[in-house]
């Protein structure tokens, strides 16, 4: 997980490619939060209670989920130029060129309600960690820089014992080397219909101490960045040390982090695939068993990129959007340009 | 009673004397001007006062209360500083300066603190920009929200650290302009400053500082007109020349 480039995939397009840009994103986020409301347990009982029972169909296993765009159209597409290769002798590999695109669609709209509820799974696997994370970065940042001889070095040893070994060992060390599974199968909120499984709660905990690690570096660097003159006026005004940190050293380090968060924020929503291993059901391991199925492996693993890449977009885009807005002249992106 | 008295004060960073037997006393209402050259050991003398750095030896008493024997933010408090680079905070507004003090140190709340906070923008001819970030001001525009932001604090005493070293020429006056009226008001100032025009027209006393000692103090008539040491009359000369 080395961290050279900014988060910053969106540009700004202009004009009519902006506009593409935007339509394509509301249709598909439009779409997925229509899917996820469908399948939800909790608006199920909602719409039941008030007499739409069949409104809602959280009854539906993923696998009995019908896609809303036919599979059909493509795959006979796809059959028909593929019936061509046979009469096209030598250019028969034009026709099999020409018929994978229909092929690549009709798999991805036959897998559409499991990736569906695969990305559910992945973004929550992702923000769940980064909010709690952040939680635990920002005092070990804190520490790091102004603790004590004891915290600091504690803080040290915690970000290099995270940042040193394998996210993939630290997520098996929690899965199999603790009893933090039949910890949390014990626990009441697991007997509750629509709780994440046991396996992505294991990933949850493994996720947010991996990522609350990156993220107390970023912090780090970040707050070390704030000019030291800043803090010495503060303490000059009469402010303690603490009450300098927080009220004036915090809030322009953490606008100068937010580019080092989304970085963290991105790699950790493609590392959650590593959750896979361990039978959480998020949209690689969703592949996976897709993969397994129809032993079509690259196409759906190409597919499976794509929402991926959807994912991360919305992320860069959102996080670009939040900088812009906390931004004040002088601090953050607005006041470098 | 004196509201500052300093008396044999050193002071060494890691083995190299900046300040060597330092003794002096300001009254009430005072304004006490320190010159010297660069290195004399000025800014360490006044970061001295509100223990932004400790003295090694000596004593410092602030309305005679030895200022170790002081919670340090209480001092700062009772001592206002304004800085040579200004150190507004950056991420707040003209007005936000001024109350992140007066509500967490002074406890006022927001609505109080605000209205306080406006009348000393007002004070320094800045009611108009209460909203502007600091990116967003001129050099003299910030460094007189920092002198407001010292004096909201209602200090005892205001130390000035070159104040006008960091500004364009034609920014200095409003500075100057600004500290004199605070001056006349009865202001209790301790000034490390070049301005020998101000140090004329408003010091009551002007200490000259070399190698850490204190080489001349007095009124400046008696300073700039009838030096006792002949290096006080050639840095003057110098100083007074420059800014002619």
């Amino acid at each position: 997980m080395t961290t050279n480039s900014r988060g910053d995939a969106v540009g700004t397009p202009t004009g009519r490619s902006r506009q593409f840009v935007a339509g394509v994103g509301v249709l598909f986020w439009t779409w997925l939060l229509a899917r996820w409301a469908y399948h939800n347990t909790l608006l199920d009982s909602v719409m039941t209670a008030v007499g739409l029972a069949d409104l809602i169909r959280s009854d539906l296993g993923v696998s009995q989920r019908e896609p809303w765009v036919p599979a059909e159209p493509f795959e006979s597409t796809a059959d028909s130029i593929g019936g061509l290769a046979a009469d096209l002798g030598p250019a028969a590999v034009l026709a099999e060129w020409l018929a994978w695109p229909f092929e690549l669609a009709a798999l991805a709209v036959s897998a559409e309600p499991a990736f569906a509820a695969g990305a559910f799974v992945t973004i929550y696997l992702t923000v769940i960690p980064m909010a709690l994370g952040l939680f635990i970065a920002l005092p070990t940042a804190v520490a790091r820089i102004y603790g004590g001889p004891i915290s600091s070095r504690l803080s040290l040893a915690f970000t290099e014992l995270i940042r040193g070994t394998p996210l993939l060992a630290q997520l098996f060390f929690f899965y199999f080397a603790l009893p933090l599974a039949g910890v949390i199968d014990d626990i009441w909120l697991m007997d509750l219909s629509g709780a994440p499984r046991t396996a992505a709660v294991v990933a949850i905990v493994a996720f947010t101490i991996n990522s609350a690690a990156y993220q107390a570096e970023y912090i780090r660097a970040a707050l070390q960045s704030v000019d030291a003159g800043q803090l010495t006026a503060g303490r000059a005004v009469g402010l303690s040390r603490m009450q300098g940190i927080r009220y004036i050293v915090l809030p322009q380090g953490l606008r100068y982090a937010i580019p080092g968060w989304t970085n963290e924020f991105i790699y950790l929503l493609k590392y959650t695939s590593l959750a896979a291993f361990i039978t959480v059901p998020e949209l690689f391991r969703r592949a996976q068993n897709i993969g397994s199925d129809t032993f079509q492996y690259t196409d759906i693993y190409l597919i499976v990129a794509l929402w991926y890449i959807a994912l991360v977009l919305t992320t860069s885009l959102v996080m670009g959007k939040l900088e812009i807005r906390l931004a004040v002249p002088g601090v953050g992106r607005a006041g470098r340009e | 009673m004196s509201v500052l008295r300093i008396e044999n004060v050193d002071k060494s960073y890691d083995d190299e004397p900046v300040l060597h037997d330092v003794s002096f006393e300001m009254d009430r209402q005072e304004v006490e001007v320190i010159v010297g050259p660069s290195g004399s050991g000025k800014s360490t003398l006044l970061r001295c006062v509100n223990r932004l750095t400790e003295i090694d030896d000596g004593a410092i008493y602030l309305d005679d209360e030895e200022i170790h024997s002081v919670d340090e933010n209480e001092l700062r408090r009772r001592v206002g500083m304004v800085f040579q680079d200004f150190s507004l905070f950056s991420h707040l507004t003209a007005r936000r300066n001024i109350t992140l003090g007066l509500r967490h140190v002074l406890g006022l709340s927001d609505e109080r603190a605000t209205a306080k906070a406006d009348d000393y923008l007002e004070r320094v001819g800045l009611a108009d920009q209460a909203e502007s970030y600091p990116a967003e001001l001129s050099g003299g525009q910030q460094q007189r929200v920092g002198i407001a932001r010292a004096l909201a604090m209602d200090p005892e005493l205001i130390l000035f650290d070159e104040p006008t070293s960091a500004l364009d020429p034609e920014l200095i006056g409003e500075v100057l302009g600004v500290m004199k009226d605070l001056a006349d008001g009865g202001m209790t100032m301790l000034c490390v400053t070049h301005e020998m025009g101000f140090a004329r027209s408003a010091a009551s006393t002007i200490t000259f500082l070399d190698e850490g000692r204190i080489v001349e103090r007095g009124p400046p008539e008696q300073l700039f007109e009838n030096p006792e040491h002949d290096r006080t009359a050639a840095f003057l000369s110098d100083l007074t020349g420059l800014h002619q």
